[in-house]
C-alpha cells in the first residue's frame, strides 16, 4: 500500500467515549502523553504510527464489548499484549489513528504441572510466568526470546524465538479462545468440546485446526492461549563453541544442520558473530570514532578483548544424563573435525547457579541484551531484517557475503545470527539504531529495502516485521499474483467486513481500506 | 536492606493516611514491573552504570530519587527506556512504586 489510508478521527473519539463506560475512564488512555507511550520506540518514521489513544479491559467480555463498539465506529483497534515487540513497532498500530487495545491487566495464569501445559491471557511476561513457577517449586520450564519483558502469548503469536528444545515458541501454542471479530468467541481445538480435559493436550481437535490463523494474523483477538512448557531436565550439557573465519560459518553450519535434524539436537542453536558482545557490554566510542562499518582492525580488537571467533554458537543438550553425555559426545566429535577456535564445556544440574549470560538457555528470561540500544551512547534501538533460509552452509555463506557487503556499503556494524529451526535457518540481521543522528537514520530505511530486495532475488522472505515493512514483506510472497495475500483478503473480509481488527497486520488490508489504495 | 524497608513502609503509611490497607504496595509492584530491567543484570542497571558509580545503578540503591520524577521519567520514557503505558501500571500503583524508590520523599 503506497499511502495509508486515515482514521476518521471524529469516530475514533466516539468509540473512546463508548468504551469508558466497558472499562471505565480510567482505563481508557487519550492524553498526548498516553498516545506517545503507545507509539513505536524504535521506530524508523516515528509519526507513521501513532494511535488515538488506548483502552485496557481486563476480562474477555469486556474484549468482546469494545470490539462492537470499534465495528458500529468502524474504527480499527490494534491489540496488544504487553506491547513490548521492541523492533517490530513496540505497542504502535500499522495504522496511525487506531486505538490500542491493551490486553496488559489479563494476566490469569492456570497450571496443570503434571501435563506440564499452561493457560494464559496474553497480559502475563515471561517474568510473571517465570515467578509464578519458582515461587511455587513447578518442576517446569520456559522458554524466553532476547528480550523477556514481553508477553508470553505475545511473542508466541508473533513466531518469537528462544534457545530451549521449546524455543519455536508458536509451536508450544495448544488451544485458544478467540474473541472474533463481530464480538463472537470461539476455543480452538478440543476447547471447541465443553469441558474437555484435553484443550491444552491436543493441538488439532477435529477437522481443520484454526491456531495458526490467529498468529501473524488480524483475524480475531487472542484472550487465552494454553502453551506447553518443558519439564526441568535432570541436566544440561553443552558447548559454547568459537570459529576463527568467517568462512567457517559453511562447515559449522553442515556440520550442526543434520545433528538438529536427526534429532542429537534438540534446541534450536543460534550462531552469532563476534559483535554479540561487544554491543550489550560497550558502546561504540570505547572501540573508534571513525564513522561507517566497524574496520577489520577494530573487529580485532573486540574479539581479541571478549575471547570470540568470527562466529560463535552454544550448544546445549537437555534431558537424562544418561542420553545428554552421549549426545554431547558425539557433538564434541563433530565439532572437533572443523577445528573450532575453541570449545568451552558447560555443565548444569539442579540446584546449581544459573548466571545471567548463560540464562537464555535455561529459560531464565532476561532484558540485558537490550543494552544494545546504547552502542551510540545515547537513544537508540534496533530493527531486524530476518530472512528464511535452507539449512545449508554454502547458501548462508553467500547470503552472509552479500549482506555483510551491504553493511559496510551503507556504513552499518553488522550483528547477525543465524538461528536453527527443525529444517531451516533464520538469518536475523540487526541494524542498531541512532536515534540521535538525523543523517544515520536516513539510511537505515533504504539499507532495510536493499536487503530486503537482495534476499527476495534468491527466494529468501522474512519470518516476521516492524510495522513499516510488513506491505513490502509481503509483497515479496507473491506466487500466481499474490494467491496467499488475496486468500488472507477473502479470509479478513469475511470474518471482520467492518475492517476493525489491526489492519494493514503482516500486510493484510480489510476491504474497506484496500479501495482506492495504489 | 530490611531497615531501609522498614523506614520505607513508616514513610509510606505516614504519607498515605489511614487508607494503608487499600494502598498498592510499592515493593511489590517494583518488582512485578520494574525489577526485569532495574535488577541487578537488568539493562536499566547496565545502561545507567555508564552513567553513574555502577554500585549506586541499581534503583533500589539509590539515595537521591524523588517520587515525581520517577512518576515522571516511568511515563514519559528516558534514553533507551521506553514509556510505562497506564495500561500497563495506573497512577496509583506509579505512585506507589515511585515513594518506594524515592523512599517517601515526593
Amino acid at each position: 500500500m503506497a499511502t495509508q489510508p486515515e482514521v476518521n478521527a471524529a469516530a475514533a473519539s466516539r468509540a473512546l467515549k463508548a468504551i469508558e463506560a466497558i472499562v471505565g475512564a480510567d482505563a481508557v488512555f487519550t492524553s498526548q502523553e498516553d498516545r506517545d507511550a503507545y507509539s513505536d520506540r524504535f521506530p524508523v518514521d516515528a509519526r507513521a504510527h501513532r494511535p488515538a489513544g488506548a483502552v485496557a479491559p481486563l476480562t474477555t467480555e469486556q474484549v468482546q464489548a469494545i470490539v462492537r463498539v470499534a465495528a458500529e465506529n468502524k474504527v480499527p483497534l490494534w491489540p496488544i499484549s504487553r506491547g513490548k515487540n521492541l523492533g517490530y513497532g513496540t505497542s504502535a498500530p500499522v495504522l496511525a489513528g487506531s486505538i490500542v487495545l491493551d490486553l496488559s491487566r489479563m494476566k490469569k495464569i492456570e497450571i496443570d504441572v503434571e501435563n506440564a501445559t499452561v493457560l494464559l491471557e496474553p497480559g502475563v511476561g515471561f517474568y510473571d510466568l517465570y515467578d509464578y513457577l519458582q515461587t511455587r517449586n513447578i518442576p517446569l520450564w520456559l522458554s524466553v526470546p532476547g528480550n523477556s519483558w514481553g508477553s508470553v502469548i505475545g511473542n508466541a503469536l508473533d513466531r518469537g524465538l528462544g534457545y530451549t528444545p521449546y524455543g519455536e515458541h508458536t509451536r508450544n501454542l495448544c488451544g485458544m479462545e478467540v474473541v472474533l471479530p463481530d464480538g463472537d468467541i470461539v476455543r480452538t481445538g478440543m476447547g471447541a468440546m465443553p469441558n474437555a480435559p484435553t484443550w491444552n493436550l491436543h493441538k488439532y481437535g477435529y477437522g481443520p485446526a484454526f491456531d495458526q490463523l490467529f498468529v501473524q494474523s488480524n483475524y480475531g483477538i487472542v484472550t487465552k492461549a494454553g502453551m506447553w512448557l518443558m519439564p526441568t531436565p535432570e541436566c544440561v550439557l553443552g558447548f559454547d563453541v568459537e570459529m576463527d573465519r568467517m568462512e567457517d560459518l559453511g562447515p559449522l553450519i553442515d556440520t550442526l544442520g543434520p545433528l538438529r535434524r536427526e534429532g542429537v539436537l534438540q534446541q534450536s542453536p543460534t550462531i552469532g558473530n563476534w559483535f554479540r558482545a561487544a554491543n550489550i557490554l560497550t558502546t561504540r566510542k570505547q572501540w573508534t570514532d571513525k564513522p561507517g562499518s566497524l574496520s577489520d582492525d577494530v573487529i580485532a580488537a573486540i574479539r581479541k578483548q571478549f575471547g570470540l571467533g568470527w562466529w560463535g554458537v552454544s550448544l546445549r543438550v537437555y534431558g537424562r544424563e544418561s542420553i545428554a553425555k552421549p549426545s554431547l559426545a558425539i557433538l564434541e566429535a563433530a565439532l572437533k573435525a572443523i577445528n573450532p577456535m575453541a570449545m568451552k564445556p558447560f555443565s548444569w544440574h539442579p540446584g546449581d547457579a544459573v548466571t545471567p549470560s548463560a540464562g537464555g538457555w535455561m529459560g531464565v528470561p532476561m532484558t540485558f541484551p537490550l543494552q544494545s540500544a546504547n552502542w551510540f551512547g545515547g537513544r537508540g534501538g534496533h530493527i531486524g531484517f530476518s530472512p528464511v533460509l535452507p539449512q545449508s552452509g554454502k547458501l548462508a555463506l553467500e547470503q552472509f557475503q552479500r549482506t555483510y557487503a551491504r553493511y559496510k556499503e551503507y556504513g552499518m556494524d553488522y550483528q547477525a545470527s543465524f538461528a536453527f529451526g527443525e529444517r531451516h535457518m533464520l538469518n536475523v540481521n540487526a541494524v542498531l539504531l541512532n536515534l540521535d543522528d538525523p543523517e544515520f537514520m536516513k539510511r537505515v530505511d533504504p539499507f532495510l529495502r536493499t536487503l530486503i530486495a537482495d534476499a527476495a532475488k534468491y527466494g529468501y522472505g522474512e519470518y516476521r516485521a516492524h510495522i513499516d515493512y510488513m506491505d513490502t514483506i509481503s509483497d515479496g510472497y507473491s506466487f500466481n499474483n499474490h494467491a496467499l495475500r488475496r486468500l488472507a483478503e477473502k479470509v479478513k473480509d469475511a470474518l471482520d467486513p467492518a475492517g476493525i481488527i489491526a489492519p494493514g497486520k503482516s500486510g493484510i488490508w480489510p476491504a474497506a481500506y484496500r479501495k482506492g489504495a495504489a | 536492606m530490611s531497615t531501609r524497608f522498614a523506614a520505607l513502609a513508616l514513610a509510606t503509611a505516614v504519607l498515605s493516611g489511614g487508607a494503608l490497607a487499600q494502598e498498592p504496595d510499592g515493593k511489590v509492584l517494583f518488582q512485578r514491573h520494574c525489577a526485569m530491567c532495574h535488577n541487578a543484570s537488568g539493562m536499566g542497571t547496565g545502561l545507567l552504570g555508564r552513567r553513574m558509580k555502577p554500585e549506586v545503578a541499581e534503583l533500589e540503591k539509590r539515595e537521591d530519587l524523588s517520587a515525581a520524577y520517577v512518576e515522571r521519567f516511568a511515563r514519559i520514557g528516558v534514553l533507551n527506556m521506553p514509556p510505562i503505558t497506564r495500561g500497563e501500571i495506573d497512577d496509583s500503583g506509579l505512585k506507589a512504586i515511585a515513594l518506594y524508590l524515592s523512599r517517601g520523599r515526593p
